[in-house]
């Protein structure tokens, strides 16, 4: 149980940074950390030995979160940044500042946004995305491939000045 | 390539996924070469990826938020919560009955604890600033000799351990044993590659009651402290106020993690 334990302990800095970068929001993002510890300390003992704590923990965050969904789904819509009266006309001249980044993310369906992250930013491979997601792994690679399209638009990858960008790359 | 667009596209981020076997990754190598489309395909989601990890790399090396002390605490104190539990709410009303029969007396007691806290902190950053220059003789007995824990533990009268930092960069050094008012106490001291130092003080402490971390700072030498007793801890370094807590973190759950291990049979060694 002591492994188990630090195992749990050592992935919290890696569901943090996901669960942030999936909800783009400090606060909902902790709830949702601190929901997911609770529920996976309660269920420490069904965790079969040789269960990867990461795929495991991850699968625990996900459902959550779904839960999460179905409910916030009964409140008011979320409201976005454009009623907010943030501009989204002008991307900053990198095109790749954290804002911007953040922004493009939640512009993407959620699906799109777990695979993009679950395989862009955590580095799982598509047959542990599928069982996190739950999901069959030719799902994974379209949603992967619709979200990282959608991306490559929002951040002005695609169709822009080419040029411009390739030179800014030289720079960094 | 021969495959349609549609799977090929599919490939191509399995290409930048680390997806493909080496047969399959030499033939999209060489379709790269003669389309720049799928060139600018891949280099654009190697990009993304990269912009991503920047992005949320500080989420990795940031302290933990105090509204997730208590279910990491939890997470390696399970077994024992309730009786630690118990044992608090007992404090608390002896606390209440105490402060309740000798009026405002209970405020001359919060200072008492205060003092004392205090006076354990000083001591501890005091013995940091003394030994963490040493060259020649910065441990009394290095790590690589196995008894230093078992020593330590032997003579502050308390299962005293030493947490694995390497993970974190921190190499342990070895220990020493120390007066603080006439009661033995153990340090152990830390060193990351840049030649940082970091010690942890431990102290018995069963006067005191259990506390949540506390930040001391003093001529730019900083402290985490706190109390779970039987034993007080002191973490202290020339680090910033976030590091200092970030390791203060991950020492407490690994102790934690290592007391419930015991208590509940475990295998901490």
């Amino acid at each position: 149980m002591t492994t188990r334990r630090e195992a749990v302990a050592a992935e919290i800095p890696r569901l943090r940074r996901y669960a942030r970068a999936l909800l783009g929001d400090d606060g909902e993002a902790d709830d949702l950390i601190q929901d997911t510890l609770e529920r996976a300390l309660a269920r420490l003992p069904q965790w079969r030995d040789g269960d990867n704590p990461r795929k495991w923990l991850f699968s625990i965050l996900h459902n959550l979160h779904v839960d999460g969904l179905r409910r916030k789904s009964r409140r008011p819509p979320h409201v976005g940044l454009e009623s907010l009266g943030v501009d989204q006309s002008s991307p900053s001249a990198d095109g790749a500042s954290g804002r911007d980044l953040d922004h493009a993310l939640q512009l993407l369906s959620g699906e799109q946004r777990q695979v993009v992250l679950l395989v862009g930013l955590e580095g799982l491979s598509y047959a542990e995305t599928a069982e996190v997601l739950d999901i069959p792994v030719g799902t994974v690679m379209s949603r992967l491939a619709r979200g990282r399209e959608r991306l490559r638009t929002l951040m002005d990858y695609e169709g822009g000045d080419r040029n411009g960008r390739a030179s800014l790359r030289r720079v960094k | 390539m021969m495959a349609p667009r549609r799977s090929s596209e599919s490939e191509l981020h399995a290409f930048v996924d680390g997806e493909l076997t080496a047969d399959e990754r030499a033939e999209v190598e060489a379709a790269l070469a003669s389309s720049p489309q799928a060139l600018e395909l891949v280099r654009d989601v190697r990009e993304i990826n990269d912009a991503l990890r920047q992005r949320y790399a500080g989420r990795l090396s940031e302290p933990l938020p105090p509204a997730l002390h208590k279910p990491l605490a939890r997470l390696g104190r399970r077994p024992v919560a309730p009786f630690a539990t118990l044992a608090r709410w007992a404090a608390a009303a002896a606390v209440v009955m105490a402060a309740g029969a000798a009026g405002y007396g209970a405020r001359g007691l919060l200072a008492e604890t205060r003092r004392s806290e205090a006076a354990f902190v000083t001591t501890a950053l005091g013995a940091h600033t003394v030994y963490v220059p040493e060259v020649r003789h910065p441990v009394e007995v290095k790590a690589d000799e196995a008894h230093l824990v078992r020593w330590l533990a032997k003579r502050v009268g308390a299962d005293v351990r030493a947490p694995a930092l390497g993970s974190l960069g921190w190499r342990l050094m070895g220990g020493r044993l120390l007066p603080d008012q006439g009661l033995p106490a153990a340090q152990f001291m830390y060193e990351d590659a840049s030649g940082r130092r970091l010690t942890l003080y431990v102290r018995k402490e069963t006067g005191l009651n259990n506390t949540s971390f506390r930040f001391h700072e003093k001529d730019g030498f900083g402290a985490f402290y706190w109390i779970d007793r039987p034993l007080a801890y002191a973490l202290s370094g020339r680090l910033s106020r976030d590091e200092l807590m970030n390791l203060a973190n991950v020492v407490y759950a690994q102790l934690e993690a290592q007391e419930a291990g015991k208590a509940s049979g475990g295998q901490a060694q």
